[in-house]
């Protein structure tokens, strides 16, 4: 941590090693029920915590030639990844997949050891619906603002967004907003800060950020954060720190980050530490989980709380990688 | 990305320190489970199509509702020898699970190329096609295909009775999970899967009748939990199944701003219900055909309903959206559907005047209700770009009163009403007081 930051008070400290140590930790629990129930999100929980360990300054925390042999040892040949060894593939593990590997500069080996990134656009290309330009998870067909999101995220940072129809699925997120100025999971559906960051960052990323309602959507996102300092996700719900990300980023997007109370959310996530074991929960007092704390993490990043790696608004990871790979 | 499960949401925080007893216990539990993976797994290496395989995946996925892989496990076991062979539409891909509004209008769902699929396409025709084997855990269904079925039509009826029986069966399989996990994205997917297979497979008016059932379960679903937005979404899609062609529908636009209300009534503070009453009414008024005075008379309902709620709570954001959604209508009728296309403009000057009016009695019995003071913000902000004019003076010294109220009373948001403030030209007033 920064000299800067330990001259903050002891509730207002982030408990940096602590994190470090619960993140190394989490491959370390085979003997926990839950590990084995939690393993079609493998790769997912792999991207979360090591983008939480790169924000946190310790890219190294996890060894680099393991992660990429784990990583590749996913792929199919179809060019999609699973969540683990024998899981079938998915956008959600194939988008991990790519982040993972554009994080710790590892698209050499995607094309040396695995099946070449020309095969991981094809398969994510082939999920897209072209008559409405949204895209499916997988071959089955759900249809989600979430997969599209991740389509433009990987496929851009892979350089071959142009496989894919930009125009068709920009009509798509244009289908899903909602008078609030907010977007939904589809056409119809309620605006909801999960789905407004995916429909925010997608128009960012095709270069289309002028289709949002920036004034509007600015103020539902502003009126997510309650007594407490903690963000909401939908209007009269509870609080909840992986809001920290959807809200905060989707402001940050529009240039209204500074329309909430930066202090009190800082406050509010850094309640949510497990000070002695690390991790960070959804709020005070109960389980932590990976999920959460790089949710808390990136929140904190936004809000340029000291010490910590600056991320990417749009593509959730560092800011350093996002540079690298996409001179941004 | 978004919530997918295996997070830990409201469990409280407890020691993990565990009794050697209740570790052995839980390596026990391990053992078990990755042994029926094992076995599962192994199944499916092998090209096992039985309905024994099919078993193991029910007792998986009750452990382990999360699990995607085993579902589609389930899912080529059904196509590959489960169910009937007499539907071309079985391949994967073929299920659009967007709901849409003006699904009357919607082409049935759209197929992408499975061909590009192919790496991951179910497993050819396997040896037990035909054989009859249907349900989660009793596969001796009752639909068997047998040598009395001898004429086609027979046995295209026998088929179809099979799959009714097959499917049926799935969909009461998937329900204790639903009611156990029901943010669980996976169970509603494969739940929707099924159902699409119902439409392919089955005659109209059996389909009809499976679909049918599907909306009482999206109300128990919203019984449990009013604002669990995958049943709010599944209601959508369910609706939009039900009024389409394909299944020899009509529209059930009434119906469902019935339901609204009902909704409403029982919860003021429900925005998914007057989220989806706002997304009903344009559909609604086309197709009663209202006339310029009904449409008008509706509207003054609308009001009327809203402002009965925000009289007795005016600090809730739910009521206030919907309020919104209202005056957008009459401040921005360009760009999407509206409930008052006749209105002239003075007609609209008119009612945001009024309503003006309304939320400031509102202040009389609450001075200290922060959303009162927006709304004032914004409508008087709304009225002035209506009628393409500068706020006057006694307009900016209302304005520059509720900025300095919203403040004091809601700090959090001082970035957003300095900000304001600066746009209307209210800065020097400001510094004047200080």
């Amino acid at each position: 941590m920064s000299e800067k930051s330990k001259t903050l008070p002891k509730e207002l400290q982030l408990v940096a090693s602590a994190h470090v140590k619960y993140i190394q930790s989490l491959d370390t629990r085979k003997d926990e029920y839950e590990y084995w129930l939690t393993e079609h999100l493998r790769l997912n929980g792999l991207y979360w915590g090591l983008t939480a360990l790169h924000l946190l300054g310790h890219p190294e925390a996890l060894p680099r030639t393991e992660t990429i042999d784990f990583v590749l040892s996913c792929q199919h040949e179809n060019g999609g990844f699973g969540a683990a060894p024998g899981h079938d593939a998915h956008m959600l593990s194939t988008v991990s997949a790519v982040q993972i590997l554009a994080m710790i500069d590892a698209f050499d080996d995607l094309e040396a050891r695995g099946k070449g990134k020309a095969q991981v656009g094809k398969y994510i290309a082939n999920l897209q619906n072209r008559q409405t330009g949204t895209f499916a998870g997988d071959e089955w067909g759900e249809e989600d603002t979430r997969f599209l999101y991740g389509a433009f995220n990987a496929l851009s940072l892979l350089g071959l967004l142009d496989l894919v129809d930009v125009d068709k699925a920009v009509d798509h997120v244009v289908a899903c907003a909602n008078f609030d100025g907010g977007y939904g999971v589809s056409p119809g559906a309620e605006s909801h800060a999960g789905q407004i960051f995916t429909c925010v960052a997608a128009l960012t990323i095709a270069g289309r950020k002028n289709l949002v309602d920036a004034d509007r959507l600015g103020k539902w996102l502003s009126e997510r954060q309650i007594a407490g300092g903690g963000l909401n996700g939908r209007p009269e719900k509870k609080e909840d720190v992986c809001y920290s990300w959807w809200v905060l980023s989707s402001l940050e997007m529009i240039g209204k980050t500074h329309w909430i109370d930066r202090d009190q959310l800082i406050a509010f996530i850094l309640r949510c530490q497990d000070p002695e074991n690390g991790g960070i929960s959804d709020r005070p007092g109960d389980m932590v989980d990976v999920w959460h704390t790089l949710f808390g993490l990136t929140g904190l990043s936004l809000l340029e709380y000291p010490g910590l790696e600056p991320v990417d608004e749009v593509y959730c990871l560092p800011k350093s990688t996002t540079e690298r790979i996409l001179g941004k | 990305m978004a919530d997918q499960g295996g997070s830990a949401h409201g469990i409280a925080r407890t020691s993990r320190v565990r009794t050697e007893e209740q570790r052995k216990v839980e390596l026990d539990k391990i053992a078990k489970y990755r042994e029926l993976e094992d076995q599962v797994r192994s199944g499916v290496a092998r090209g096992d199509t039985s309905p024994g395989l099919f078993q193991l995946t029910s007792k998986l996925l009750r452990l382990n509702p999360e699990y995607y892989t085993v579902w589609n496990v389930r899912r080529r076991l059904l196509t590959s020898g489960l169910l009937s062979k007499s539907s071309a539409a079985s391949s994967p891909l073929t299920v659009s699970l967007t709901a849409s509004p003006t699904a009357t209008t919607t082409p049935p769902s759209a197929a992408l190329s499975s061909s590009s699929l192919s790496a991951t396409q179910p497993s050819p025709a396997s040896p037990t096609a035909g054989r009859s084997g249907t349900t989660a855990d009793s596969p001796a269904g009752e639909g068997k295909v047998s040598a009395a079925d001898a004429t086609p039509e027979a046995a295209a009826a026998a088929g179809q009775k099979k799959d009714f029986d097959v499917l049926k069966s799935e969909l009461e399989f998937t329900i204790p999970l639903l009611l156990d996990s029901p943010k669980c994205y996976w169970i509603w997917s494969y739940r929707l899967w099924l159902l699409q297979q119902v439409i392919d497979r089955l005659s109209v008016s059996m389909a009809r009748r499976v679909w049918q059932e599907e909306l009482g379960l999206a109300s128990k679903m919203l019984t449990r939990d009013r604002r669990n937005f995958h049943a709010w979404g599944y209601r959508r899609h369910v609706v939009a199944q039900l009024e389409s062609p394909r299944l020899g529908g009509e529209s059930m636009v009434e119906a469902e701003f019935e339901y609204t209300t009902r909704m409403i009534r029982m919860d003021l503070s429900n925005f998914s219900a007057w989220h989806s009453r706002s997304k009903l009414i344009p559909r609604l008024l086309d197709e009663r055909g209202a006339d310029d005075s009904t449409r008008k008379g509706f509207l003054d309902e609308e009001l009327g309903l809203i402002r009965e709620a925000l009289n007795v709570g005016p600090e809730d954001q739910s009521l206030w959206y919907y309020h919104q959604f209202l005056i957008l209508n009459l401040v921005n009728p360009v760009g999407h559907p509206t409930l008052t296309p006749a209105f002239s403009l003075e007609d609209r000057v008119t009612y945001v005047t009024r309503e003006i009016q309304d939320i400031k009695e509102l202040l009389e019995d609450y001075d200290d209700v922060k959303l009162i003071y927006e709304a004032l913000l914004e409508y008087t902000l709304y009225l002035g770009q209506l009628q393409g004019r500068k706020l006057d003076g006694a307009e900016k010294d209302e304005l520059a009163e509720w900025l300095q109220k919203l403040k004091k009373l809601d700090p959090m948001r001082n970035g957003r009403w300095t900000e304001l403030e600066r746009e209307c030209g209210l800065v020097e007033m400001e510094a004047f007081e200080t």
